[in-house]
């Protein structure tokens, strides 16, 4: 029990470094329709930038609200000048443009810092200390990025809820046309939305070099990964249900490799240990045949 | 008389041309009367293109070895090409450096698959595949079947059997908890250390594979924890060997730890411990074979790494030369180009690879004491090994110690 | 009206003549191992053919045909190999597994493609509750999934190592070991390079006629009322169950045969020959091809193969400059440019190769 216990806090923990990547796919999605696939490398290059402002000597909290701002700004610009262009193009074409700002990221992190791994960040966020609920381990440093995470659902619910800007932001990305004729901006609110997007990643990012150390060009690519299929379990334009997913999922994985020896014992013919990802995407696509729109998103109706 | 000297001209421009030609008739391809041209293949895109150091390393030593004069008056052009990790890649591009750029020898080409891809077809047309980038066992035990194949480094199997021996001998005691990547890499080395156990191979009471694909190994290394083990042997890639360390701390475990060389590098081991937080590292065994740069204490006088250093700098000015693997590039180098030297004025692709079956040197680049040496049965150039100990001092400063002598890697 | 059609026709047909023309004909101009580079150009036509049934005239995304491939690559291998030559690699297939005793490798083929079809269908029965971007998450997860599944039954498929075909059968892998080829009705030898090549583009052109064949009757029809409205296309009677996995299964099985060619050519299969990035590449081919127009999708095969055979070229251009020459050479700039290229590509051609094709000669290169 204790064993499997502890299988369950460390799942939420890898659960939630997917859901808050998942929030920044999912936050671009619902602004442009869009899925990024280069949002985990752009967060992957974020937490470069966070560690190179430290290598220059700024404290981490300072570095880290200064990634905020640049990714910010990065997003907002990328948006502006590589996604405008291809705007009214077909949606497969956006997407395979976000598929070659996945490779541009990737390669440049490699070109300029280089492959070699990286320990950040050299000071811890939270703190190392550990606690001991009855045999069952607890790293502090994992619930405070539980805790993050739901603080940012929490303020991200707010802002497209109550604040002006979050309100325009919704009504460009669902009715462009009527937003224009109320004056408002679209195209710099969808840059808005790449924006926030890439904040929110930055935050993953520094958060998953800390969670899932060390720091080094790959380290998003098996997250986005999860990410993805967290947002889409979760229903891609719910940024609860992202993260929910993206726990869910999280203790799913280990519970397949937790059970798998005693499956096998029981008689069943093949070893799932190395087939976690495998058979959480079996289960994600059984949940998905039942409910096509995700756990926690909303049917769309079919327009005719 | 302008006319005949214009002609003269002409004629000898093209005896110029015609006479290296008809000279080559002896030599093998990519040998030219002043450079000799051989090409392998790496990762410089995609997951793997940490080890692109690997093909970078030996390009540095060539340029310094050709800024010398050369092997025997010749240049050495290595010529890599990016197979994107991807085995099928590989094959197309062995298939270009041989048919099209015609180079005398594959060198270096890096993986097991990839190797392995390619080693029928280089054997069947008779290129050499020289130290192939690997430590699978087969490049040193499958010369009879792959006369033009060998492998450079110690094997994995060989490595893990040192591991298995020496907690055979010094920790009667061992419950062995065994973390691996899922592949035929990981599953050398956990096959070796059970051969190196010999009778206490019932010891290892708990095993967790680890996928490529997975962010971290937190819930295997909870789930080997639970074993009760006292001995946790580490055999991956530099990223997971690193999230064992920190997660086994974590979770408030204390075991032995052992890692295999791949992810032994000090520059590692200062990540994993966490700047100084995690005593998991504290008396971690491992091996070494060759000169760690980023001891800076230990090697500071040492020609060796000096040479290192200075061509680091001078032909890698960008790339970092606390890594590992460009030294393992130039130990590779080294080795080619002194079996070069020795093939003579005119290097076969036969003559050389009779030469790599019985070298017998030093490289300033391996430890002390270490020779390259491979026989008529024997295909593994580097097969001694040292085992070393993470040690801390006071001020929290860690380093590898080397400890007991010299041992050979059973192939 | 009606003489303009015919031209039309005539023009079309004449276009098609030419190039079969120029594929016959090409290796006479190309060294050996050039060859074998437009062998593999041939494997991504075909692949992207299949692929454009699916994503382009049916409208259904797929980022796992790299999966598809990789079924086909296999069942390839293990027909070539069959029980012997299993056991010669010290591998052993299971009793209920119709392996068989080792094939030719040209005939394993279409066998390939009949069950890479069929694994397409029955991932097409659960993808028709699905669309958009749920579609692209489950295609996805296959692609990922694929290279793990395929190595765990490490006593069948050789695990990571995989299969190797290359001298390990008598000579059931046609001319790779002696590297010639005789083909008896013409009487000639070719070597391996030129053979794959043939082979490649024999299966291409095959592909692509039966795909004229499919899109221009019933069933073509039916895939494009589905892409442009699913609903409309139900309530005129098209069964979008039908359609949509057959759309599925025809694209899967091209992608089969393009996975068998890349085994025969290659001389392996190992899982890491089919990684998440060549489905990607397939759908990047796709999108650069644009809709259905032939020069289009060989446009899109040429750019996925050359351009990372061009990125690497330029680190041996003698008359770049040294910094430039060292930068292509440096770790991650291969991804920047290939990443960068195919963002100004999409810049020019938002539509694809076809999209600027058919605006610029919108009669000649209309539809395939």
């Amino acid at each position: 029990m204790g064993e499997l216990l502890q299988q369950v806090v460390i799942g939420l923990a890898s659960g939630s470094i997917y859901g808050l990547l998942a929030l920044a796919l999912v936050l671009i999605h619902r602004a442009t329709g869009v899925i990024n696939f280069a949002q985990g490398e752009m967060a992957m290059f974020s937490t470069y930038i966070a560690w190179q402002l430290v290598q220059w000597g700024l404290p981490y909290w300072i570095a880290f609200a200064a990634t905020l701002v640049i990714s910010f700004a990065g997003g907002l610009a990328i948006q502006r000048v590589v996604i405008r262009p291809v705007e009214s193009a077909p949606i497969l074409t956006v997407v395979i443009v976000t598929l070659g700002l996945l490779l541009v990221f990737n390669g440049l992190a490699t070109w300029l810092w280089s492959g070699e791994v990286r320990t950040f960040p050299p000071s811890r966020p939270f703190p190392t200390r550990t606690l001991d609920v009855g045999g069952v381990i607890i790293n502090v440093q994992d619930i405070g990025i539980i805790l993050v995470t739901f603080g940012l659902v929490a303020a991200l619910w707010a802002f497209f809820r109550f604040t002006k800007i979050g309100l325009a932001l919704r009504a460009a990305a669902l009715y462009p046309d009527s937003s224009r004729l109320v004056g408002i901006r679209v195209g710099w609110m969808l840059g808005v939305g790449w924006g926030l997007a890439a904040a929110l990643g930055a935050v993953s990012g520094m958060f998953t070099a800390a969670a899932f150390p060390p720091l080094e060009p790959t380290m998003m690519q098996a997250v986005l990964i999860y990410a993805f299929a967290a947002a889409v379990l979760g229903g891609i334009d719910s940024p609860g249900g992202a993260v929910l997913g993206g726990l869910m999922l999280g203790v799913f994985l280990n519970l397949v490799g937790t059970y798998a020896d005693d499956l096998q014992d029981a008689g069943f013919p093949i070893d799932l240990e190395g087939l976690r990802l495998p058979v959480a995407f079996v289960f994600i696509l059984a949940l998905l045949l039942l409910r096509p729109q995700g756990l926690f998103g909303r049917a769309a109706a079919r327009r005719v | 008389m302008r006319r005949t000297s214009i002609l003269i001209g002409v004629l000898a421009t093209a005896l110029a041309v015609a006479l290296p030609a008809s000279g080559r008739e002896t030599a093998d391809p990519g040998v030219t009367s002043n450079s000799i041209l051989i090409g392998g293949t790496t990762p410089l895109s995609g997951v793997a293109s940490a080890y692109a150091s690997v093909a970078r390393g030996a390009e540095a030593y060539f340029k310094y070895v050709n800024a010398r004069g050369g092997v025997n008056g010749r240049r050495i052009q290595y010529k890599y090409l990016d197979d994107g990790y991807n085995p099928s890649t590989t094959v197309q591009q062995t298939r270009q450096l041989v048919q099209q750029d015609r180079v005398f020898a594959i060198f270096n080409s890096l993986g097991t698959e990839h190797n392995l891809a390619i080693r029928n077809y280089l054997n069947s047309v008779r290129v050499p595949q020289i130290f192939a980038a690997s430590g699978a066992r087969t490049f040193g035990t499958g010369f009879r079947s792959y006369p033009w194949t060998i492998g450079y480094q110690p094997s994995y199997y060989g490595e893990a059997i040192i591991y298995g021996r020496w907690i055979q001998k010094n920790r009667r005691n061992a419950r062995i908890a065994v973390i691996y990547q899922n592949d035929d890499y990981g599953k050398e080395l956990l096959a070796g250390l059970r051969k190196g156990l010999g009778r206490m191979s019932n010891r290892v009471v708990a095993t967790q594979g680890y996928e490529v694909t997975s962010t971290d190994v937190q819930s295997q290394v909870a789930r080997l924890k639970a074993s009760n083990a006292n001995t946790f042997m580490v055999f991956g890639t530099p990223r997971y060997a690193i999230q064992s360390f920190i997660y086994a701390n974590r979770l408030g475990w204390k075991p032995l730890m052992f890692v295999n060389s791949v992810s032994s590098a000090s520059n590692i081991m200062e990540i994993a411990s966490d700047a100084g937080h995690n005593p998991r590292v504290r008396g971690a065994i491992s091996i070494q074979f060759l000169k760690d740069p980023t001891d800076s204490t230990r090697w500071v006088g040492d020609p060796g790494m000096r040479l290192y250093r200075q061509i680091m700098k001078r032909y890698l000015p960008r790339a970092n030369a606390n890594d590992v693997y460009h030294v393992y590039a130039m130990a590779a180098a080294q080795t080619f180009v002194e079996a070069l030297r020795k093939a003579g004025r005119n290097p076969t692709r036969a003559g050389i690879m009779a030469q790599i079956a019985k070298l017998d040197s030093k490289n300033p680049f391996t430890i002390p004491g270490v020779r390259i040496k491979t026989g008529r049965l024997d295909r593994f150039p580097i097969e001694q090994v040292q085992l070393t100990r993470w040690s801390v001092n006071r001020r929290g400063d860690g380093r590898w110690v080397r400890f007991g002598p010299l041992q050979r890697t059973p192939g | 009206m009606r003489a303009s059609n015919t031209l039309l026709l005539a023009l079309r047909v004449l276009g098609v003549v030419a190039f079969v023309v120029a594929i016959a004909i090409l290796p006479s101009f190309l060294s050996d191992f050039r060859a074998s580079e437009f062998a593999r150009v041939g494997i991504f036509f075909i692949a992207l053919t299949g692929l454009n049934i699916l994503t382009g005239y049916t409208g259904q995304i797929s980022l796992g045909h790299g999966a598809f491939m990789a079924i086909g690559g296999y069942t390839s291998a293990l027909l070539i190999l069959g029980r012997p030559g299993l056991e010669a690699s010290q591998l052993e297939a299971p009793d209920w597994l119709p392996v068989g005793d080792g094939m030719q490798d040209v005939w394993t083929i279409p066998i390939a493609a009949v069950v890479a079809g069929v694994f397409g269908f029955l991932v097409g029965v659960p993808a028709l509750r699905l669309r958009g971007l749920y579609l692209a998450l489950a295609t996805f997860a296959l692609a990922v999934s694929m290279p793990l599944v395929l190595r765990e039954p490490e006593t069948l498929t050789g695990g990571t190592n995989g299969l190797n075909l290359f001298g390990t059968t008598e000579d059931r892998l046609t001319g790779a070991i002696d590297n010639s080829v005789h083909i008896p009705v013409l009487d000639k030898d070719l070597t391996f390079n030129d053979w794959t090549y043939y082979l490649a583009w024999t299966v291409g052109l095959i592909g692509l006629a039966l795909a004229w064949l499919i899109l221009r009757g019933r069933p073509g029809r039916a895939f494009r009322a589905i892409r442009d409205s699913e609903v409309a296309a139900a309530s005129s009677g098209v069964s979008l169950a039908s359609y949509k996995t057959l759309a599925f299964a025809i694209s899967a099985a091209y992608a089969g045969a393009a996975g068998a060619l890349l085994t025969i050519v290659s001389t392996i299969v190992t899982p890491g020959s089919f990684p998440v990035f060549l489905s990607i590449q397939l759908l990047i081919g796709v999108v650069i091809a644009g809709l259905g127009s032939l020069v289009g999708l060989i446009l899109g095969a040429l750019f996925l193969y050359y351009l990372p055979v061009g990125i690497q070229e330029l680190a041996d251009v003698g008359s770049l400059p040294d910094g430039l020459q060292d930068a292509a050479k440096s770790p991650g700039m291969p991804s920047v440019i290939y990443g960068a290229v195919l963002i100004v590509v999409l810049f020019l051609l938002p539509r694809g190769a076809a999209g600027f094709l058919s605006k610029l000669s919108f009669p000649l290169t209309k539809r395939l």
